[in-house]
């Protein structure tokens, strides 16, 4: 994994930079002290370029996947990376000194250290640790903080129990993120966080407001009486988007069973049967026109 | 024209005196670690107040078109709390190599006890390892002696004088202070010590090299306009624009940019003020007021 992040590393900074980075790893490794690595950690915005995203080929994105299943650096600055980098090289020290050492950062972290401190959890051990940690991060409403465990972190979907993952996913509706971006968002569906989504739906639709379409993709599986009857609401009073939300959740449940949805439910369906529309698609469209990410008020 | 604050302590000010400072041309701001007015009484509020100067408070500037930067130290007075001072002392290596800490400060002499010369010793010795300049704080009484110490601690632990920038300073101490190769920054306090008149003065005597003008500008009388303001009177007395640019920004500037965390990039490249950013939920700009229109008559073109 750190021979794979230094290679993209090398290929997003200078030369310099990575340089000093693969000295200070030599140096930490040799004899692990804990001043000069805060140090290091915080002095990454010494040597590298403030504002310098990471360039990584498709190959290493693939490779990392492989390595870590749902670990990505898609998005990350230079200063995330070099720092992360170190983490890992932190996670190579005893156990006492790892996580002593991970609370200090955290405790004393600026937002991008912050940020990149949560984005390493998939790759750091001792993650059963390292959980009370991230679910505390959530409770921030810096968004950026918040992202960087919620989304394209596989972290959250491998550690929490259901109500801390419940939690994040209601949170992220709140603060409006792209729920397509949380790993294992399928894999985790329960019925508790099904219940919630439609609950906080009525209270949206009471209240005139909207909830954004990709909520729906929490209910698969767990379609009941409420959860149909939220759908045919979706249909009869929502935007285009929220029709093809309703057509996804619909296209998951056997034909008997839906019958009168179906009817509704025309090229939507037809869509979402083809494999033309499908949960990611429909979360990027929303990424793309924020304006799009709302459901109907009460009739 | 554009100006440096190179010393105000924000947290203590209202978003009255960012939009202010916005108006009259502040650029960007050093905010210096020091004391809140009543001694704290655990190691744990200390790290809190750092991390509100490298995170809340850098937001809130941000939300003006200001961009915040820190130094970070512990200030003589609590320095004298030695408990707490060792605690405080096991607290600053992480934070003194964050992005956007421009140095160490301030520190120095206040009572001038032993306890302070130790934690200036000591501080003085981290700054050499981190290769950070230092900001003093000079005491008010018994100024200039306190001064001559400061540097002589200083030069005895090595630091260069050209990494230090020594604060508070008056007709007594300024001439010392230069001759030994120290910026020498002078606050303008409202009413009472150094007045932006006494400044002009000390221009036109010592010249601009090294010298650096700040508000100082805290939790008692004080005024976060200072730096314009007197920008402002000097263009009336006639002193060179050239020169005026030097001492309220080029210096600052210069003297901090030594540790690699403050360049003008910074705020020239910025796309400006985002009112929807969010920090903890909060967002400063409450129904979207506009900054521009406020407050301009300082601003110098
Ligand atoms: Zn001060």
């Amino acid at each position: 994994m750190r021979e794979l992040l230094l290679d993209i590393l090398d290929a997003s900074a200078p030369g310099d930079a990575c340089d000093w980075l693969r000295r200070r790893l030599g140096e930490h490794a040799a004899h692990f002290r804990r001043r000069p690595f805060y140090y290091d950690f915080s002095g990454v915005s010494r040597h590298f370029p403030k504002h310098a995203p990471v360039a990584a080929t498709l190959e290493q994105l693939a490779a990392l996947g492989e390595e870590c299943p749902g670990f990505t650096v898609e998005g990350w600055d230079v200063f995330r990376l070099a720092r992360v980098v170190l983490l890992e090289a932190l996670g190579r020290q005893e156990k006492d000194t790892f996580l002593g050492t991970v609370a200090a950062l955290l405790n004393t972290a600026d937002l991008r250290e912050q940020a990149a401190i949560y984005s390493a959890f998939p790759i750091l051990p001792y993650s059963d640790d390292l959980v009370e940690a991230a679910v505390d991060g959530l409770r921030s409403n810096i968004v950026d903080v918040f992202d960087s465990i919620a989304l394209g972190n596989p972290f959250p979907a491998a550690h929490f129990a259901a109500p801390a993952w419940n939690q994040m996913v209601l949170k992220a509706l709140f603060i409006n993120r792209p729920l397509h971006r949380i790993v294992g968002l399928d894999r985790r569906r329960n019925a508790a966080l099904s219940e919630a989504v439609s609950y906080l739906a009525h209270e949206r639709w009471s209240a005139g407001r909207t909830l954004p379409p990709e909520a729906w993709r929490n209910c698969i599986g767990f379609v009941d009486e409420t959860i149909a009857a939220d759908l045919g609401h979706l249909v009869d009073h929502g935007g285009p988007v929220d029709r093809q939300a309703a057509a996804l959740v619909v296209a998951s449940l056997p034909a008997e069973d839906a019958a009168p949805l179906r009817a509704l439910l025309g090229p939507e369906l037809a869509a979402a049967e083809s494999g033309e529309l499908t949960w990611d698609g429909l979360g990027r469209s929303l990424a793309l026109d924020p304006g799009l990410n709302g459901s109907p008020v009460k009739p | 024209m554009k100006f440096l604050d190179s010393h105000v302590h924000m947290v203590s000010r209202t978003t009255d005196d960012y939009q202010r400072m916005a108006s009259a041309g502040v650029a960007a701001i050093i905010e210096p670690s020091f004391w809140q007015g009543q001694p704290r009484t655990e190691p744990g509020t200390f790290k809190d107040y750092f991390n509100t100067l490298v995170g809340f408070e850098r937001f809130r500037a941000s939300q003006f078109g200001i961009k915040h930067y820190c130094t970070i130290g512990l200030n003589p007075k609590e320095a004298n709390n030695e408990k707490l001072a060792e605690a405080v002392m096991e607290l600053l290596p992480l934070y003194i190599c964050k992005e956007g800490v421009v140095g160490i400060g301030e520190i120095g002499f206040d009572d001038q006890t032993r306890a302070e010369e130790k934690y200036l010793r000591l501080q003085a010795q981290l700054a050499l390892e981190a290769d950070l300049p230092i900001q003093i704080h000079t005491p008010h009484r018994d100024k200039r002696l306190g001064t001559i110490r400061t540097m002589d601690v200083l030069e005895d632990v090595g630091i260069d004088p050209a990494k230090v920038i020594i604060d508070h300073n008056n007709e007594e101490t300024v001439k010392e202070v230069l001759d030994r190769g120290y910026w020498a920054a002078f606050t303008i306090y409202p009413h009472t010590k150094l007045g932006n008149e006494r400044m002009v003065e000390i221009l036109r005597e010592y010249g601009a090299e090294r010298i650096i003008v700040d508000s100082a500008a805290d939790w008692g009388i004080s005024d976060a306009l200072a730096v314009p303001k007197t920008a402002a009177l000097m263009k009336e007395q006639g002193i060179t624009l050239e020169r005026i640019e030097q001492v309220t920004y080029q210096n600052p500037l210069a003297a901090y940019g030594q540790s690699g965390q403050i360049s003008e990039e910074d705020w020239s490249d910025t796309a400006g003020v985002d009112p929807a950013a969010l920090f903890e939920g909060n967002t400063i700009l409450r129904g979207g007021m506009d900054v521009a229109t406020a407050m301009s008559q300082y601003r110098i073109e």
